[in-house]
């Protein structure tokens, strides 16, 4: 056993809580170490020493301070005025907490309801546009429907796309295969 | 009678008088208070060394213990549980002092800061020798590093259980048994001059 071997038992040793074994080479350490001896001694005597010092107590009105206390906390609270550090009602955290799901949930309708209001005011206009009857409107809206499909292809808006070409005629009949 | 020795309230243990409390018997809680408010003052006034404040650290404990009654789950048991609350308020005491220390300490002259502790006088009588050694380890146990200074408060002073103090620190039992250990051979390297 070395001498950190050692320092690392004495609580150990002191409490009685060494296996046989330990304790036997520990006490054979003791014997060829005076000093050591004299260290474990002298942390013995200072736990009796800690273990001894004088009690403090608490004063005789203690009790009837502290039902004092808890009477008139009580007595605030059936008042309704407002606990000391509680925001509307919650703590601060709480609070913290509501007021970020309250702003999330604002932020997601608006970006879930923004687009559906988007589609429905293209819609109109299409709709609009395919009941122009006057020559002069049709072809200010063939031109508006270029101009759309060409915002659309930049924006790769398929839907949109879809919508301004339907009218395009349908090539497939005319694809010619060519023989090997 | 012996109904009376049965609901006499030192048959029950801390965690049945908690559980009656939590029921609504105030009793148990006056009764709780009684076993505990000198065992907390004296382990509070070991940290702040002021007995008024270590009363008032109680004082909030034991507040505490009758707004957060509900809190406690019979999986640790009471005085764990009161310790650590009773701790945790003198911790923050402790951390408020610190705050108002540093700006006391850069307000004190050279001289003030100095003392030093003197050694034992072997003239003085019996008494005064012993209630002088006893404010050395006093103040020796006052100056270990903080999470040696707990242990061995609870340890030595109060006399907890090792697994007492690890489920009140927080800190594994192997942990607590090496930090005891280490505080003692700091306490000793501290007191070597007290015979």
């Amino acid at each position: 056993m070395n001498r950190y071997q050692f320092e690392d038992l004495i609580s150990e040793y002191i409490e009685n809580e060494l296996s046989f074994s330990k304790r036997k080479e520990f006490e054979s350490y003791l014997e060829g170490n005076p000093d050591a001896l004299e260290m474990v001694n002298a942390i013995r005597s200072n736990i009796k020493k800690a273990g001894a010092l004088p009690k403090v107590k608490t004063s005789s009105d203690f009790n009837d301070r502290l039902l004092d206390r808890i009477r008139s906390e009580s007595d605030e609270r059936t008042d309704g005025s407002p606990i000391k550090g509680l925001i509307f009602g919650f703590s601060p955290i709480h609070a913290s907490i509501m007021m970020g799901l309250v702003i999330a949930f604002v932020f997601i309708n608006i970006q879930l309801f923004s687009p559906a209001f988007d589609s429905q005011d293209t819609n109109l206009l299409y709709t609009t546009n395919e009941k122009l009857t006057d020559p002069d409107l049709r072809s200010l809206s063939k031109t508006n429907n270029a101009q759309n499909a060409n915002l659309a292809n930049l924006t790769g808006d398929s839907t949109y796309a879809d919508s301004v070409y339907q009218s395009k005629k349908d090539y497939s009949k005319k694809i010619q295969f060519v023989n090997d | 009678m012996s109904s009376d020795k049965q609901h006499s309230p030192f048959v029950y243990t801390d965690e049945q008088l908690i559980a009656r409390f939590q029921s609504g018997d105030e009793g148990a809680y006056i009764e709780l208070v009684n076993r505990y408010k000198d065992r907390l003052t004296n382990f509070v006034y070991q940290f702040l060394g002021d007995v008024e404040q270590a009363e008032d650290i109680v004082q909030d404990t034991m507040l505490k213990l009758y707004e957060k009654k509900h809190y406690y789950r019979e999986i640790a048991k009471f005085s764990t549980w009161i310790y650590t609350i009773a701790r945790n308020l003198a911790n923050t005491e402790l951390r408020k002092r610190k705050r108002r220390k540093t700006t006391y300490l850069s307000r004190m002259s050279r001289e003030e800061r100095e003392y030093e502790i003197p050694a034992v006088q072997p003239n003085l009588d019996e008494n005064l020798q012993n209630e002088f050694i006893m404010e050395r380890v006093h103040q020796a146990i006052k100056k270990l590093p903080e999470h040696f200074k707990t242990v061995i408060i609870l340890r030595d002073l109060e006399e907890l259980s090792y697994d007492d103090i690890s489920n009140i620190v927080g800190v594994p039992l192997g942990t607590i048994k090496s930090r005891i250990n280490r505080a003692r051979l700091q306490l000793q390297a501290e007191l070597q001059d007290l015979k």
